[in-house]
């Protein structure tokens, strides 16, 4: 006897974002189809950046996303520079490092508290969690440490979503040391609780179902030299994927599905993989800061871990890293000095790529002697790993099977929120929509 | 009378808006405690439907599926706000817009396969439906914000004053950035509200709050050509980018129709 179950979700919360999800399966608990689909026509920033001056770019493609502009806005600038030659300070290095990790401890703050740690404790919402005393301390806590990423995006770069003073050549305003180091006194305060946060999110990913739940797939990173990549370095995967990151256009292919506005990406040769946190924690794991490692160790983390919903718990080590490299890079920054920025215009064509909170971000193209951008490619994270969420699908749907529909359909969204989806990024859309035969 | 229902909708856009609208953690939890949140996907897994009393839309339409859902949000808000410059003049996606590329044309150079891809010219939402307020900016500016919650929970109309952002300017006694420094400053012709945010930290103003009540853009283009140096495409663009198609900033674009 065949039973036929349709369970339809219009939209996934707690995503940033909205898109569509169909899940078919048989009678005979085989998954059938699993493919993310998104309806809502995107943005087209590919099209209309062509044509526009090489300055505008880093300020148009922050606004791709409102969790992770930094992230874009970074990659683009690298990519311009290097194709018009332009040479940055040290200083300017190190504030946009600043810059990326304060991004890095918002949207940490807020994925984990926010948008994942309900699905855990079994309420709809942050919202609803604060209803309840015993967890009201650690909401409290939560909506502190977000505070304080947005507080140093604030101060580097005049308000909390787009950035007003990173350009071309460096910034046209820097912070006062008083500012800096009133974060930095701040930043101590919040280690421990984000210290906590490792281990509070061990707890939640261990519980059953989640602990058993494993997939081998490649893991692709940038990786540095001698520090945690975040706007720089080699892309190397667990696979033996070690280029120079103006090449990823060479290796990491991209390919439009039919019914799908987001384009897959697949490893050149072979197949779907992953970004984000795990993967970094993954292949970085001796850069992280010594206590990242050592909260990573307490709570008998090891690598390589191809478990997706251990993906909250690489965050939280990435987050206690993130506050100890944001505390480094104040020392190390001093008393930030005014530079103009300056730069001229020169034909060249170059790609780049940073750490979004979510995974690899690229960006790249080519520009000409007057500064008009030819073509630009744009890359980000959700698209890449949108295959191998559906992979992800594919393969736990039919371990999760006994669940109740409505069990089923949370446990579905999880593995949704494991990726920390930016749908504006990857362009938008989300629904779930299963059906059983 | 009850808590007002609030809802938050998204459009096309970057979510930087709603994102705003949670980034007032000091007292995010009290006005959690003045208003009723009934619909936030991205904050909230339980969304129930309307009516509703305030609604705020982000973003832009760009496409017939969310021009359908622009509409339902109309029929069930009692007030709808328009939140940021997506959904006040199209912002950054209505570049396409003018990109002198047909809608085809554009969907060609991002995708390989169009017969799925449902695309169309980006306007802000009163060009489709009637619209009760406007949050500006891009993003929108957090106290402007927390005025008009406030006004509403009040039953008051906010006091919102779109004279140019020179005035803040002056207030703060900033230094000129297009007199002295030769900055292609949109402050003059753009609306005030942002406390003059990027000029104070030596950014020119890009026009991201759309025009001001005094919006004077000819004037301004001469000025970008004969004393900036910029080309007529160079002054094109300045105009075309968030709020191209209002009226006021496309006089400033002049016979060029496109960069």
């Amino acid at each position: 006897m065949s039973t036929t179950r349709n369970i339809r979700v219009d939209y996934i919360a707690r995503t940033e974002g909205d898109g569509a999800f169909d899940v078919l399966i048989d009678s005979n608990g085989i998954v059938k189809k699993a493919s993310w689909n998104v309806w809502e026509p995107p943005r087209f920033f590919e099209a209309f950046l062509i044509g526009r001056k090489a300055e505008e770019i880093p300020e148009f493609v922050q606004r791709i996303c409102g969790i992770c502009p930094h992230s874009h806005h970074i990659a683009s600038l690298r990519a311009i520079e290097r194709a018009m030659d332009v040479k940055v300070s040290n200083q300017t290095v190190l504030l946009r490092e600043l810059l990326h990790y304060s991004d890095w401890i918002m949207s940490h703050s807020l994925h984990i508290y926010y948008l994942a740690a309900p699905d855990f404790l079994g309420y709809e919402s942050v919202i609803a969690m604060a209803g309840n005393s015993d967890l009201l301390p650690i909401v409290e806590n939560a909506l502190k440490i977000k505070r304080l990423g947005n507080d140093m995006i604030v101060v580097l770069s005049g308000q909390e979503i787009q950035n007003k003073t990173s350009v071309i050549g460096g910034f046209t305003s820097v912070p006062s040391v008083t500012d800096l180091r009133k974060l930095q006194d701040q930043l101590k305060k919040m280690k421990e609780f984000a210290y906590d946060t490792v281990k509070l999110t061990n707890t939640l990913a261990s519980q059953s179902p989640y602990k058993d739940l494993s997939r081998r797939c490649e893991h692709v990173a940038l990786q540095d030299v001698g520090k945690y990549a975040i706007n720089e370095g080699r892309l190397v995967s667990t696979m033996g994927l070690d280029v120079p990151e103006w090449d990823y256009p060479k290796y990491m292919i991209e390919k439009h599905v039919p019914e799908c506005n987001c384009k897959h990406s697949i490893i050149k040769d072979r197949d779907s993989f992953l970004v984000g946190p795990l993967a970094r924690v993954n292949l970085n794991f001796n850069t992280l800061s010594i206590d990242a490692q050592k909260a990573a160790k307490e709570i008998g983390f090891t690598t390589p871990c191809y478990n997706p919903f251990m993906s909250i718990v690489a965050r939280s080590i990435e987050l206690v890293h993130a506050i100890d490299a944001s505390i480094a890079l104040i020392d190390e920054i001093g008393t930030p000095v005014f530079e103009r920025p300056r730069f001229s215009y020169k034909a060249g064509k170059s790609f780049a790529a940073t750490e979004a909170p979510r995974g690899t971000c690229c960006h790249g193209g080519q520009i000409d002697k007057y500064g008009v951008v030819k073509k630009w490619d744009i890359v980000a994270p959700t698209a890449r790993n949108v295959y191998n969420l559906n992979k992800d699908f594919e393969e736990f749907i039919p371990k999760l099977l006994d669940l109740s529909d409505e069990d089923l359909t949370l446990k579905c969204e999880v593995m949704i929120r494991n990726y920390d989806p930016c749908q504006s990024c990857a362009t938008h859309s989300l629904k779930v929509r299963l059906q059983r035969e | 009378m009850g808590k007002p229902k609030v809802a938050f909708f998204k459009l096309s856009s970057c979510a930087g808006c709603q994102l705003t609208a949670l980034n007032i953690e000091p007292i995010l939890l009290d006005v959690l405690g003045v208003v009723d949140i009934t619909y936030f996907v991205m904050a909230k897994r339980e969304n129930h439907g309307g009516p509703y009393d305030i609604g705020f839309v982000e973003g832009a339409v760009t496409s017939p599926r969310e021009l359908e859902e622009l509409k339902k949000i109309r029929e069930e808000c009692s007030v709808v706000v328009a939140m940021g410059t997506c959904a006040c003049f199209g912002g950054i996606p209505s570049i396409k817009n003018f990109c002198g590329m047909t809608q085809k044309e554009v969907e060609a150079k991002v995708y390989t396969e169009l017969w799925d891809i449902k695309s169309m010219p980006v306007y802000g939402i009163d060009y489709y439906i009637d619209v009760d307020y406007y949050l500006r900016g891009c993003p929108i500016d957090k106290n402007e914000y927390l005025i008009l919650i406030k006004s509403l929970l009040k039953g008051i109309n906010p006091l919102f004053r779109f004279h140019s952002v020179c005035n803040e300017c002056i207030l703060k006694e900033n230094v000129c950035l297009l007199i002295h420094k030769k900055k292609a400053c949109m402050g003059s012709v753009t609306a005030s509200g942002c406390g003059a945010l990027c000029p104070s930290l030596g950014r020119e103003c890009e026009g991201c709050r759309g025009p001001a009540s005094d919006c004077n853009a000819e004037s301004l283009a001469e000025v970008f050509m004969k004393d900036i140096g910029l080309s007529k495409a160079d002054v094109a663009r300045k105009f075309l980018k968030y709020a191209g198609n209002t009226p006021e900033f496309s006089k400033g674009v002049g016979h060029y129709e496109h960069y």
